[in-house]
């Protein structure tokens, strides 16, 4: 499995041109941008095939040229001969950037106090800084959906890449208004509440649901007639989902809440993304057929219920797929956004494919948030979001070599290679 | 703490002083309901002295809480009460394993100062061996009565608690006001029930402590002995909680330990192979696959006297219903099938078993052993575990559990044979002492019905009910197979009226029956009615269950265009 | 599945025989074999080598192009147990997880779906000495608690340092340990009362003639005598490198050798003190940051330790990993650059060393237990799947055979099965650690 490779030669290559200097203790390396040629890789372009022995031209942020006979003029030339080129990977749900520390409530930013907040905006909290933002982009994952927890209406979650010094460089635009559609599942086994009992809580919800909607739709409808409207924060985010400004990213996951919110958003002029569906399988006929878009995950998850075949959430995404579905997938995760190769190669393995589940990290995605025209493909003049690899990125045996964030070449370190650095030959070693 | 033993005849503390013949505070009673004899006679009455014995048409003599004759030939004497026991059929009365009738939960005690969630006191604990459930219970106390209008008459209760809650007693369901005690000291009750917020808290630490409860008296007894034979021990440290288990460690008394599923049950058994105590099982719910564990241990069995909720098995799916749905309706109906068939297992393995009714419902008692009775127990067996078995189990078989010339005068005494659907209970004796119930009209049972009689179209209807009297319509409408209908009735949970649909609606004779179900407060009653019609008026009864039956008057104002 | 295993209580568990051909052979201790064929009789690995004949009787599986290696062990599990934490007292060392194994749980079935025939079936973490854990077999289709508990595997206890045991003594309870430094003392004062427990008994039994009493009997006390005598091997709930350290200096001190650290995420911080002291370190492949005490570390923590010298193993602690613990262990290719042998050691043959079965499982050798996994592709691609798993010679999981439904019981009364999000289980199982101190979904760390 294991070629001998070192992730340490990665890192010394980004290393290089500062290397002509002795080595200044502390020295950091930046991400730096430029002109750069990668040459010689196995190009896997996603919407255009695999092209051999080719090369990639980024300049100004933007992919400048795909092909064989790009000019080196100018550019930083890197040799990539045995290696591959592959889009950036896109993680469609996380939390990344707004929690440190799950369990330290001063690092958790992304669940506010509140059912229906969704005036409050994720890309406000995201941390540039966070330490797991390198962690995570070292795997060849560039850019996520940041995305609030909590009530009805949570928030607005916001893509983002990962690098920038501002929320606002790392922005990738598209935002959306969370909505976790109200839910007949359990919250755990300590829920002991009747099936009758969450019947009625869920239906309560529902109406509750309704009822808000209902506003936003009059406080929509009395704006656009010029109407002069009191100051009402949740209302006018909720009104620019009914607008069509933004799309209601909706958190749906029992088979039949997944109906329920396929029932509440028919009739309902919006744009709507899914996320989760864990049960999704089971109505996968009627998701193909009502033409929302999911974001499925994570992948590397137990089943729902005790009845089902053990690798229900593995296999969630092909049987979508297969349906006729539009699959993107999430890791829904903060510290390890890094796993989302591997959800994706679990899903791939499960029934999807190895190629569907490299789309459902690349291109769906970006189609999905309408970012396909900047994301999600090595294409000429699309944004410079790419990875190199040695091998498959989805194996662990395969390095990730090099990693370039809107034409940035982000710096193969984080704390977690430094630490190794570090500590893996100690000195002073065993002994007082 | 030393055994009670049999005090049945001498009730030493007893109120019943007031009331006994022999009397020595020389009162009359003014109150005028004092019992004119403790003599009685059932006449002809079709007699089951046990179980698996034929019905014999006997008279039952008895006087003073004794059978004093039982047979065809019988000589009445003067100054007995005599009951035609005419049609009647008669049982030894039932004994139920275990049970928290009339027992009332002691105070918790104050927690002292420097308490230790770590190390908390026994007694907070839930660690209280010493207790007595006799110190807990009342003659008057919630559930007694209940249990008895469904035919007990002595049960062994268990005092209210924590792991190791006390020892057990057996009491009569006898007269209010006559000391009930049988016997006190017959069981530890122990569970896996942990303690809130202390040690031990959850099943583990409960196994654990009670190997340690255990352990430290078995010490405790050899110090004790040493210490009067070997001059310099020093002398045992007795707890209150060392002293409570040294009849269970030298195997006079059981451990009584609740067990409701097949893991509880290993657990149980677990401790048992390595402390060696005597064990009683109790509150079995599910055991089907430990049973030749259960048999292996020679360890007593009660289970649980009640049917699972077929809710879950009779539920029905949609046609488009997927093949995994179908199937795991099929898995719900096959554990409903297989709990119910457990009972006829223990049979069939040769386990003697009683039944413990902690938790259960007496009123559903009969439809439970119905139900185990169509599962394959047979119905001796149903029998025996009503009587020969727990008496067998409680050690009491010498004097009760058979109907016998001698025994104690405990019966049950029916319109028909006890487990056959129609049978209503009309009486119970408990220690002689006679207990009357009022029988429902005989609930319709598939008879022609009678000619002339129409029940179809609007009945205005009043009753009384268990908070005043109620009143409202009934309304019967014809269709093809039967009848379909509806009821009002006062709102129970607020103003004005509410409406059921009606179900079971027969017609057998002249006698209208259905049922239909009232919610309040968060759970269900069913009503059954039942009533004889004439002349377009009924007169009948409305059984509330727990709640009570109540008489019921209705008139019928026909309505001609009801049929469809 | 095979329904009823056992009938009494102390049977002797099933062992079967089964021929598996033309498999590449990963041995663990003995480099791959190709297209190799592995022999088991009555439960145990009879023979490996080509073209075996399988005696009368004996099952013959063709694994041609498939891959073959040892049962996974996963060293930190608690799967299978209705009862994870004795919350109550900072040391409970008289408590038992095999009092509470429940063999139904689902778990299991899922895990062996995962390639894991054994797991360490452990106490929680609220307490400094935890209750004395269990190590299974997942001889899946069995009621009987009995039946799955693994014959001659040693005693294990489970001991916890950091931020839970003082969260819910300490903060919880007011009592000590709130800090580290309580944590220490709490050690050595159970360590040193069993000293004394042990010395009084050593003074009544030299003195059996009886003027002196016996002391009071004291399970909890004993259980520390045992470990203090060697008897028990300590797993160590630890994050940071301090409270490690510090345990290996309690230990030596006490003359205390058979210690294992669980979690260990700073354990690559004294990789080489672990390494010479100690049984190793059982970690976890990549998680961090979900609590503050795990905010420094490296998902290079095994490949360091391993490097190190230290015995390292990969544990799941979670009803999720259990299933993909051969792509956990893969993670140290792409964290450090482990070799393949020594990657698949992490969840082989080191946790077996750590729980005292490594002459009983954790490699293919003839002698030791047929516990096997059949893989579709090199358990360390990201893409192999198992495709059956083996107990003593006895095929408890087939992808292509077993029903999805594998419920061993069923609630006659259940109207709806509960549907569990485990989007949200795995939040809030963060949360209740918190708040509660205790594992509700058993997924604590």
């Amino acid at each position: 499995m294991k070629k001998t490779k070192n992730i340490l030669f990665a890192f010394l290559l980004a290393l290089i041109p500062f290397m002509v200097s002795a080595q200044i203790d502390g020295e950091f390396v930046k991400a730096r941008t430029g002109t750069f040629l990668l040459k010689n890789a196995t190009v896997m372009t996603v919407t255009n095939g695999t092209l051999e022995n080719a090369s990639v031209l980024i300049k100004d942020g933007m992919i400048a040229g795909v092909g064989t006979n790009l000019s080196e003029d100018g550019a930083e030339v890197i040799d990539l001969s045995g290696m591959f080129i592959y889009p950036g990977m896109i993680d469609g749900g996380t939390s990344l950037g707004a929690v440190e520390v799950n369990s330290v409530a001063e690092t958790v930013d992304n669940r506010e106090i509140g059912n229906v907040t969704p005036n409050m905006q994720i890309l406000t909290t995201i941390n540039p800084n966070s330490v797991a933002i390198p962690v995570t982009r070292v795997s060849g994952v560039t850019t996520v959906l940041s995305k609030p927890v909590g009530g009805l209406f949570p928030g607005t979650a916001a893509l983002i890449n990962l690098n920038g010094y501002t929320p606002d460089q790392m922005y990738a635009g598209f935002k959306g208004v969370v909505m976790n559609f109200p839910s007949s599942a359990r919250r755990g086994r300590f829920d002991r509440r009747s099936d009758d009992d969450i019947e009625k809580a869920k239906e309560k919800a529902v109406k509750e649901a309704n009822d808000i909607w209902e506003n936003a739709v009059n406080f929509h409808q009395m704006q656009s007639e010029g109407a002069e409207m009191q100051y009402y924060p949740e209302m006018e985010q909720l009104a620019k989902v009914v607008a069509k400004e933004l799309p209601l990213l909706i958190e749906v996951n029992a088979a039949s809440d997944i109906l329920n919110a396929i029932d509440w958003v028919e009739g309902k002029d919006i744009n709507v993304i899914f996320m989760g569906c864990d049960e999704g399988w089971r109505v996968a006929e009627e998701l193909a057929e009502s033409g929302i878009p999911v974001i499925a995950g994570p992948v590397q998850d137990l089943p729902t219920r005790a009845s089902d075949r053990y690798d229900a959430a593995y296999a969630n995404p092909g049987k979508m797929m297969k349906a006729g579905v539009k699959v993107a997938i999430r890791t829904n995760e903060v510290e390890n956004v890094r796993n989302l190769p591997f959800h994706a190669a679990y899903a791939g393995a499960y029934g999807m494919g190895k190629e569907e589940a490299l789309k459902a990290v690349t291109i769906v995605p970006a189609e999905i948030f309408g970012v396909a025209d900047k994301y999600g493909s090595i294409e000429e003049g699309k944004r410079a979001n790419l990875l190199v690899s040695t091998g498959d990125p989805f194996e662990t045996s395969s390095d990730i070599m090099h990693v370039f964030i809107e034409g940035y070449r982000i710096p193969l370190s984080n704390r977690h290679i430094r630490l190794y650095q570090e500590f893996l030959e100690r000195d002073p070693g065993l002994g007082n | 703490m030393k055994k009670t033993l049999l005090r049945l005849y001498v009730s030493v503390l007893s109120l019943s002083m007031v009331f006994s013949a022999f009397q020595v505070s020389a009162q009359s009673d003014p109150t005028g309901k004092r019992r004119i004899t403790d003599s009685y006679a059932i006449k002809d009455a079709l007699v089951i002295t046990g179980p698996g014995k034929e019905a014999q048409l006997s008279t039952i003599l008895m006087k003073n809480g004794v059978i004093t004759a039982i047979g065809s030939n019988v000589n009445i004497p003067a100054g007995t009460r005599i009951i035609e026991g005419d049609s009647l059929y008669i049982y030894p009365g039932f004994i139920a394993g275990a049970s928290d009738a009339g027992i009332t939960k002691p105070e918790d005690p104050e927690r002292p100062d420097g308490f230790l969630s770590s190390d908390p006191p026994d007694e907070i604990a839930g660690i209280t061996p010493w207790r007595s459930a006799a110190d807990q219970y009342s003659s008057s106390g919630k559930g007694i009565s209940d249990l008895r209008k469904s035919g007990f008459t002595i049960i062994q209760v268990q005092p209210d608690g924590g792991m190791l809650s006390g020892k057990a007693a057996i009491m009569l369901l006898g007269d209010e006001n006559t000391s009930n005690l049988i016997q006190e000291n017959t069981a530890l009750v122990a569970s896996f029930r942990g303690s809130r917020g202390m040690y031990p808290s959850t099943a583990a630490g409960v196994m654990s402590k009670f190997r340690d409860v255990y352990k430290n008296a078995e010490q405790t007894k050899n110090v004790n002995d040493q210490f009067g034979n070997n001059l310099g021990t020093r002398r045992p440290e007795f707890t209150e909680t060392s002293q409570g288990m040294q009849d269970v460690i030298s195997g006079e008394v059981p451990v009584l330990f609740s067990a409701s599923s097949e893991l509880q049950i290993l657990r149980a058994l677990k401790l048992q192979r390595e402390l060696g105590f005597k064990l009683v099982l109790t509150g079995l719910e599910n055991y089907e696959k430990v049973i030749p564990q259960i048999q292996e241990s020679g360890a007593g069995v009660l289970i649980k006297l009640q049917a699972p909720d077929d809710k879950a098995s009779k539920k029905e799916l949609d046609e488009d219903a997927s093949e995994a749905a179908k199937e795991q309706l099929t898995r719900v109906q096959e554990a409903y099938q297989a709990a119910l068939a457990q009972a006829a297992k223990l049979e069939a393995a040769g386990i003697p078993f009683a039944f413990s009714l902690v938790d259960a419902k007496p009123n559903k008692a009969k439809e439970a052993i119905n139900k185990m009775m169509e599962a394959g127990l047979s119905e001796s067996g149903a029998l025996a575990a009503l009587t020969t078995n727990p008496a067998e189990m409680l050690g009491i078989s010498r004097v009760t559990g058979t109907l016998e010339q001698g025994k104690m005068a405990n019966m049950v005494i029916a319109t028909a044979p006890i487990f056959e659907e129609e049978s209503q209970i009309k009486h119970v004796v408990v220690d002689g002492y006679v207990f009357d119930y009022e029988t429902k009209k005989k609930k319709a049972s598939g008879e022609a019905p009678a000619e002339g009689i129409e029940i179809a179209g609007v009945w205005d209807y009043e009753n009384a009910g268990p908070a005043g009297s109620n009143e409202g319509t009934i309304t019967i409408t014809k269709v093809d197979e039967g009848y379909e209908g509806t009821i009002t009735y006062d709102n129970p949970s607020g103003s004005g009226k509410a409406s059921a649909p009606i179900s079971d609606i027969e017609l057998s004779g002249s006698t209208l029956s259905f049922t239909f179900s009232v919610s309040a407060q968060g759970t269900s009653i069913d009503i059954e009615v039942v009533g004889e019609i004439s002349d377009n008026s009924m007169e009948g009864t409305m059984d509330l269950g727990d709640f009570g039956s109540y008489p019921l008057t209705a008139t019928l104002t026909p309505n001609f265009i009801s049929s469809k | 599945m095979l329904g009823l295993i056992s009938l009494n209580g102390l049977a002797q568990a099933p062992k079967g025989s089964v021929l598996i051909q033309n498999a590449t052979v990963i041995t663990i201790t003995n480099g791959n074999m190709e297209d190799a064929d592995v022999l088991v009789e009555d439960g145990i690995i009879k023979k490996i080598g080509q073209d075996l004949r399988a005696p009368n009787g004996v099952e013959v599986i063709d694994a041609t192009g498939k891959y073959l290696m040892p049962g996974i062990i996963d060293a930190h599990s608690h799967q299978g147990l209705d009862v994870v934490n004795e919350a109550s007292a900072p040391i409970t060392s008289e408590v038992q997880m095999k009092d509470v194994v429940n063999p139904t749980s689902i778990g299991l079935y899922r895990a062996l779906a995962g390639g894991v025939t054994v797991s360490h079936a452990m106490h929680g973490s609220a307490n400094v000495i935890g209750g004395q854990n269990a190590t299974i077999k997942h001889r899946w289709g069995t009621i009987n608690p009995e039946d799955i508990i693994m014959e001659d595997a040693p005693r294990t206890i489970k001991f916890a340092l950091g931020e839970n045991p003082t969260r819910v003594h300490g903060r919880g309870n007011g009592i000590q340990p709130r800090t580290r430094m309580g944590v220490e003392a709490i050690i050595r004062n159970g360590f040193n009362e069993a000293l004394q427990y042990k010395k009084a008994w050593e003074d009544y039994n030299s003195n059996p003639n009886g003027s002196t009493n016996p002391p009071r009997y004291n399970e909890r006390l004993q259980t520390l005598v045992d470990i203090l005598d060697g008897k028990i091997i300590i797993h160590c709930h630890s994050y940071r490198a301090d409270e490690i350290y510090m345990l290996i200096n309690v230990c030596k001190e006490f003359g205390v050798d058979k210690l294992v650290f669980q979690h260990t995420n700073e354990g690559f911080k004294v990789a080489p003190e672990i390494a010479k002291y100690t049984m190793g370190a059982s970690v976890f492949a990549d998680w961090w940051a979900y609590k503050f005490e795990v905010y420094y570390s490296t998902a290079y923590n095994a490949a360091i330790l391993s490097r190190n010298g230290a015995i390292t193993s990969i544990n799941s602690d979670s009803g999720e990993l259990i299933r993909h613990l051969y792509h956990e262990a893969a993670k140290t290719q792409r964290y450090g650059d482990l070799t393949d042998e020594e990657a698949l050691a992490l969840i082989t043959i080191n946790p077996a060393r750590q729980l005292g079965i490594d002459d009983k499982i954790g490699s293919i050798e003839e002698g030791k237990h047929g516990d096997l996994v059949i893989f579709n592709e090199h358990p360390l691609s990201v893409y192999a799947i198992p495709q059956m798993t083996f107990v003593d010679g006895i095929k408890y999981f087939d992808i292509n055979e077993d029903a999805d439904d594998q419920r061993i019981s069923v609630s006659p009364t259940e109207m709806v099965e509960p549907i569990y999000l485990t989007e949200e289980n795995h939040r809030c199982m963060q949360g209740t650690i918190r708040y509660y101190g205790e594992n509700l979904f058993k997924h604590s760390h």
